[in-house]
């Protein structure tokens, strides 16, 4: 059974992933015997100085889902580099670095940072995050996300890829700037601009007023942007949104996507990648799929149109 | 310290009175490894809905695990039906715990307002027959938050009890009570958890008696492994997780 995915020059063993941000950087997972059967991990996104993040409250639960407003809390690249890194170099599974500058300038001198590091096998711009109160996100402009791509691909000494936001009108746009600048995958989706209202105070809850909708509340619409998608690009898709079980994740690779991210999930059973991992290879024996390429994008119509 | 995921059955699961519920897991393998003011998180059910798991100090860790809780909402409601002999996802124990008390410590006081009692049992099974004198305040809003206190007594506290609407003990809140304790810098030490407003009084009366003074804090909670950092509060360090960093913490340290 051929589980393999290529993404750039970097080959995951299998297509099963977990999201940025919600894994923390690996070391408060549980068990670190069971990350290693993983395809790859993702820590949480890292910037160029230390951010302490958002005032709390900072989480709210909601009908199937959840609002963050994390804020992108980290210690910076350089204590990341020295203190997170070496731990999850360890483990022995390819490590996807989420990085996010807030300037095309702070971008450079991240992937330069990493550059001059080893162990680190792709980078991922975060292009996305909701919570930051920039007026316009990289990934809602499709010149900006095509500028910024160039560049870490130029700089960057490791696969590239882009993660992009849910919150435009066309995210296929975006997926093709990426895609033309040289991006090696994209991800989608990252979180979509939600909120929350205490009736009592009259105010909202999150301490950032508003925060990111994500979990199975999220699903089906994170997974019609990713058939969107890939109907668009040639590239990767690494897919996020409400994988909570493997037929979830079969969706979204029937959809088109190469690889799958489980995000909220893993805060409400954090064995969730494993038994979707599993459940995919129990799929591929039932339907005598011997390579996980024939189930990407293989998406039929019941109704043809012409 | 493993943190163990897994399924453990139902014990018992019982009112104990008109808010308050007991729960007891098979859960050696937890009971084991648990200390004083650690909690589990609970998934009450394995749907979507709710979707995060509930967290609870554990109450008590003997042969299995138990649970004091109040159905304040969905979450805890589900719990509630939850039958004796059903399995429930855990994992745990999870966040640091209280520490034992310094050398010189006499008299241990431990403040709890509502179910924030809960840990304090906990806590005194292991001060228990260890020479201390033990001192338990419990606020309560009304009766139906009054249940037996036996097994504190048991351990040796002194119960003290109030209520807001004086249907038990002394009429008020807790702070009533902190005039019926001597206190001594040297040799007293003082344990909290319950709700803000209590534990802001807590917090001026052990900085009026220059008082060492631990704090189980409460925030809502998604992953309770530090990974989300969805839990944090702010504190003179910076913001710490509760989950993590915590729940225990230096009441001096937390910003209310
Ligand atoms: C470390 C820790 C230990 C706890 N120990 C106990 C315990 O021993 N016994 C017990 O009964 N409860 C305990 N709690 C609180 C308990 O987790 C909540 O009451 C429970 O999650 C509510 O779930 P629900 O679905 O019934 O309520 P919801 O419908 O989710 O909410 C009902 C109300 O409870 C509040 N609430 C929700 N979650 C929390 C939370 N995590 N902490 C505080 N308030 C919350 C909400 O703001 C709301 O006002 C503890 C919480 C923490 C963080
Ligand atoms: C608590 C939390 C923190 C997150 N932090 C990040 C982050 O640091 N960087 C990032 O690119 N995405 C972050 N995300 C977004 C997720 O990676 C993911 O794109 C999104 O949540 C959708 O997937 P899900 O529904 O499976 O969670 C975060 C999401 C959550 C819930
Ligand atoms: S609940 Fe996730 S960090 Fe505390």
């Amino acid at each position: 059974m051929n589980l393999s995915i290529q993404i750039g020059n970097l080959k995951l063993k299998n297509p099963v992933t977990v999201a940025s941000g919600t894994f923390g950087h690996a070391e408060e997972y549980y068990d670190s015997e069971e990350v290693k059967k993983l395809g790859a991990i993702v820590p949480k996104t890292v910037t160029l100085h230390a951010r302490e993040g958002n005032p709390p409250p900072r989480i709210i639960e909601t009908a199937s889902g959840m609002i963050n407003a994390i804020g992108i809390e980290n210690p910076g690249a350089d204590v990341f580099i020295k203190e997170k890194l070496p731990f999850l170099r360890k483990i022995g599974v390819p490590v996807i670095v989420s990085i996010l500058g807030h300037t095309d300038e702070e971008f450079t001198a991240l992937i330069r940072k990493f550059n001059a590091t080893h162990g680190v096998s792709a980078l991922e711009l975060n292009l996305s995050c909701p919570n930051l109160k920039n007026k316009t996100l990289v990934a809602q402009d499709p010149e900006a996300t095509f500028r910024i791509m160039k560049m870490a691909k130029t700089v960057s000494n490791v696969p590239v890829i882009a993660k992009l936001s849910p919150n435009v009108t066309d995210i296929t746009s975006i997926a093709l700037a990426a895609e033309s600048a040289g991006a090696d995958a994209v991800s989608l989706v990252n979180t979509f601009v939600a909120m929350a209202i205490d009736i009592k105070t009259r105010t909202s809850i999150l301490g950032n007023i508003t925060g990111g909708l994500s979990g199975p509340a999220i699903k089906p619409i994170a997974l019609s942007m990713v058939y969107q998608t890939a109907k668009k690009i040639r590239i990767p898709i690494i897919a996020m949104g409400g994988i909570a079980t493997t037929k979830d994740a079969l969706e979204f690779l029937i959809a088109g996507a190469s690889v799958v991210a489980v995000g909220t999930f893993n805060f409400v059973n954090p064995r969730a990648p494993l038994e979707i991992l599993n459940g995919i290879k129990e799929y591929m024996r039932e339907h005598k799929v011997k390579n996980i390429k024939e189930i990407i994008g293989s998406i039929g119509h019941k109704h043809e149109t012409r | 310290m493993p943190k163990i995921q897994n399924k453990f059955r139902i014990i018992s699961n019982k009112k104990v009175c008109q808010r308050f519920h007991r729960l007891c897991l098979d859960a050696k393998a937890i009971a084991k490894n648990v200390r004083p003011g650690q909690f589990i998180h609970i998934r009450v059910s394995d749907g979507i809905t709710p979707l995060f798991r509930r967290p609870f100090s554990v109450f008590r860790a003997r042969k299995g695990i138990e649970i004091l809780y109040e159905t304040v909402g969905r979450g805890t409601e589900i719990l509630a039906s939850r039958k004796s002999g059903e399995y429930l996802d855990v994992l745990g124990p999870l966040g640091n715990s209280f520490s034992m008390p310094p050398k010189g410590t006499r008299r241990v006081v431990m403040i709890g307002g509502g179910v924030g009692v809960a840990p304090m049992l906990a806590l005194s099974d292991a001060l228990a027959k260890k020479g201390y004198e033990l001192v338990l305040l419990y606020g309560a809003r009304t009766k139906g938050h009054i249940f037996k206190m036996d097994e504190f007594k048991k351990n040796g506290c002194k119960v003290f009890i109030a209520t807001n609407d004086g249907s038990v003990g002394v009429k008020g809140y807790v702070s009533k009570l902190f005039s019926k304790i001597e206190t001594n810098p040297q040799s007293t030490v003082v344990y909290t958890c319950g709700p803000h407003p209590m534990l802001a009084a807590v917090k001026q009366f052990v900085l009026e008696n220059n008082l060492r003074c631990e704090v189980s804090c409460e925030e809502v909670m998604a992953c309770g492994l530090g990974a989300c950092l969805g839990c944090s509060i702010k504190t003179t360090d910076g913001y710490r997780t509760t989950c993590h960093d915590g729940p225990v913490f230096d009441i001096n340290k937390i910003i209310f």
